[in-house]
Order: C-alpha cells, then sequence, then structure tokens
C-alpha cells in the first residue's frame, strides 16, 4: 500500500533576505500584501522597508542584519520566529553584484562576493532548515539566482560562480529533503534598470530588439513566480525558473 | 601601449585622440597593458569596469593608467 502523497502547505512565515531594495523589497511587499507574514534583513534597512514595518506592523519584522555576519543572522531569525511565528519559508535573495573582469578583480573581492552570495545564503539556508525540521515542519525555499549562471557575461565571473553554485545547491537541497520541503530557483535575466548603468541606449535597443518578448526583465515580472513557488501546490521542486523573456535562448 | 601593439603586429599611433576602435585595441589588450604595468611595478592594479568603458581614445588609456599608479 503506496503512501498518501506528501503535500507542502503554503507558506506562512517568510524569512527574505537582502529586503531592503530592489527585488528583495519588491518581494517583501508582495508577499505582504498577499497577506503573509515576512522577516525581512539587509546590512541597510532603507526607508521603504521602514514604511512597509509601519503599515504591516503586525505582519513584517525587519532589521539591518549583513548575512555575512553568521550569529546576527541566527539571532534574527529567532527574534522573526518569537514575532511572526514558525518561519517555513526561506527567500535567499541577498548578493552582491560585480562589474570587473576577472584578471582585475582583486583576490580579496572574489572572496567577498562567495561569501556573500554562496557561502553565507548556504549557512543560512542550513540554520533555517534545522529549525524547520526539528519543529517537524514542511516548508519552502526559493533560492534567487539569475541567467548568469547558465549563459556566459564578461565582468561576472565570481557572481556567475556564485549564482551556478545556488542552481546546483538547490537541486541537490530538493533531493536531500525529500519532498519536505521544496527547493526551487528563479534566475530573473537582467533587469532593465541593471543594464540601463552599464550600456548605451543604442545597445539596450538592441537587446530588447533580440528578446521574443520584446522587453527586458523587470523585478515585477519575477514576483508571480516567487508567489507561486512560496504558496502553490505545483509539485516543482528542484528547478531553475529562467524569467528573461527568452532572451537567453 | 606599444609593445602590445607591437607585439600583435600593429604601430601604436602617435595621436593621442586616435579612437581605439579604429585601430583595433580591444578591452583584453588593455588587460594585458595593465597586467604588464603591474609587472613592472610589483604590485597589482585592480578596477572595476566602468571606468573601462569609458576608455575610449590613446590618451584615455594612458591617462586610466596614470590614475591607477596614482590611487
Amino acid at each position: 500500500m503506496s503512501e498518501a502523497p506528501s503535500v507542502v502547505p503554503p507558506a506562512s512565515v517568510v524569512l527574505v533576505s537582502g529586503g531592503s531594495r530592489g527585488l528583495g523589497l519588491a518581494i517583501v511587499t508582495d508577499l505582504l500584501a498577499a497577506g503573509l507574514k515576512v522577516g525581512a534583513f539587509a546590512r541597510t534597512v532603507t526607508p521603504e522597508l521602514t514604511a512597509l514595518g509601519e503599515k504591516y506592523p503586525d505582519h513584517l519584522h525587519y532589521g539591518s542584519v549583513d548575512i555575512n555576519d553568521g550569529a546576527a543572522g541566527q539571532a534574527f531569525v529567532k527574534a522573526v520566529e518569537s514575532t511572526l511565528g514558525p518561519i517555513d519559508a526561506l527567500v535567499n535573495n541577498a548578493a552582491i553584484g560585480q562589474d570587473s573582469l576577472h584578471v582585475h578583480t582583486s583576490a580579496d573581492h572574489v572572496a567577498e562576493i562567495i561569501q556573500t552570495n554562496l557561502t553565507s545564503p548556504l549557512i543560512l539556508t542550513r540554520f533555517v532548515l534545522r529549525r524547520m525540521l526539528a519543529k517537524g515542519l514542511k516548508g519552502r525555499i526559493v533560492n534567487i539566482t539569475s541567467i548568469c549562471a547558465q549563459r556566459g557575461y564578461p565582468g561576472l565571473v565570481a557572481y556567475s560562480a556564485t549564482k551556478g553554485g545556488m542552481d546546483a545547491a538547490t537541486r541537490s537541497l530538493a533531493r536531500e529533503l525529500g519532498g519536505r520541503i521544496l527547493a526551487n530557483a528563479v534566475a530573473p535575466g537582467f533587469f532593465a534598470s541593471e543594464m540601463s548603468a552599464v550600456l548605451g541606449q543604442t545597445q539596450l535597443d538592441q537587446i530588447v530588439r533580440r528578446t521574443p518578448t520584446g522587453h527586458l526583465t523587470e523585478p515585477e515580472d519575477v514576483l508571480p513566480v516567487v508567489r507561486m513557488l512560496l504558496l502553490e501546490n505545483t509539485n516543482l521542486n528542484g528547478q531553475v525558473l529562467v524569467v528573461d523573456g527568452a532572451a537567453s535562448i | 601601449m606599444g609593445e602590445v601593439m607591437t607585439a600583435q603586429g600593429r604601430a601604436l599611433p602617435a595621436e593621442d585622440t586616435a579612437d581605439l576602435r579604429e585601430i583595433g585595441f580591444r578591452s583584453l589588450d588593455f588587460s594585458e597593458l595593465a597586467l604588464r604595468v603591474e609587472d613592472e611595478l610589483g604590485d597589482e592594479l585592480n578596477f572595476d569596469a566602468p571606468g573601462l568603458r569609458r576608455i575610449a581614445t590613446v590618451g584615455d588609456v594612458l591617462d586610466f593608467i596614470e590614475q591607477l599608479q596614482s590611487a
């Protein structure tokens, strides 16, 4: 006699790293609007995150935490749990970027990128998982990675390596966690704001023309995908979902 | 800069205003130049790409290398 299929319930308390600006802030805002409780941290708390805290005092716990400070991260997780309840989902979004050729990137900076984008998220994931499993919870992990993990781009060697590492970890986590905790990744293409910072209008227009959907990725394109992975019962597990309008295909 | 171009069978124009695209001096050529300067200095000259993107002429290359050395 086979066991009944295990269903992972929708997330109710979500921890979001790097939640003070950009995509992370958009994710926090979207989840709060959907009625979820959110713990959000970042190195610097922005006025936008503070405003969300005032708007959702019972649903948002936020603070200034450097993801590379393991002790502070663990204390924040415990504070979220005591304020909002047990964490049953994690969105690993915090990351630092890169815009330098590998040969001209200092060894210290390479190490910093790997620490921030790969080692620290894995350690945070380990800590959150241990607490989820110890409480007998099911849950969900969403890793925000990048199209850089799958396609080559100059100036992003270490960054791409970390994102590829997170994609690979996503697959292994899905296997390890046996369906009790769903682990997936979302890999956005380059955001219009990022591209416009480094490319001229002519180059931007060329990229847009070559993107089948006719526009560069915006944070708003990514939000429904993250929300789906946190809330819906889809049987998606161990996958990397690319959100780039087929620009990379 | 002349050594980098000579090694590739090309000549360095005399004018500082010479356009790098026109003389075929690419970003990797700039990297080679920076690494040669590093060898001379015995120290690393690390820098981000945005500064590199602003370089358009031979004069820009020389100015940028000078800035790196004095940083």
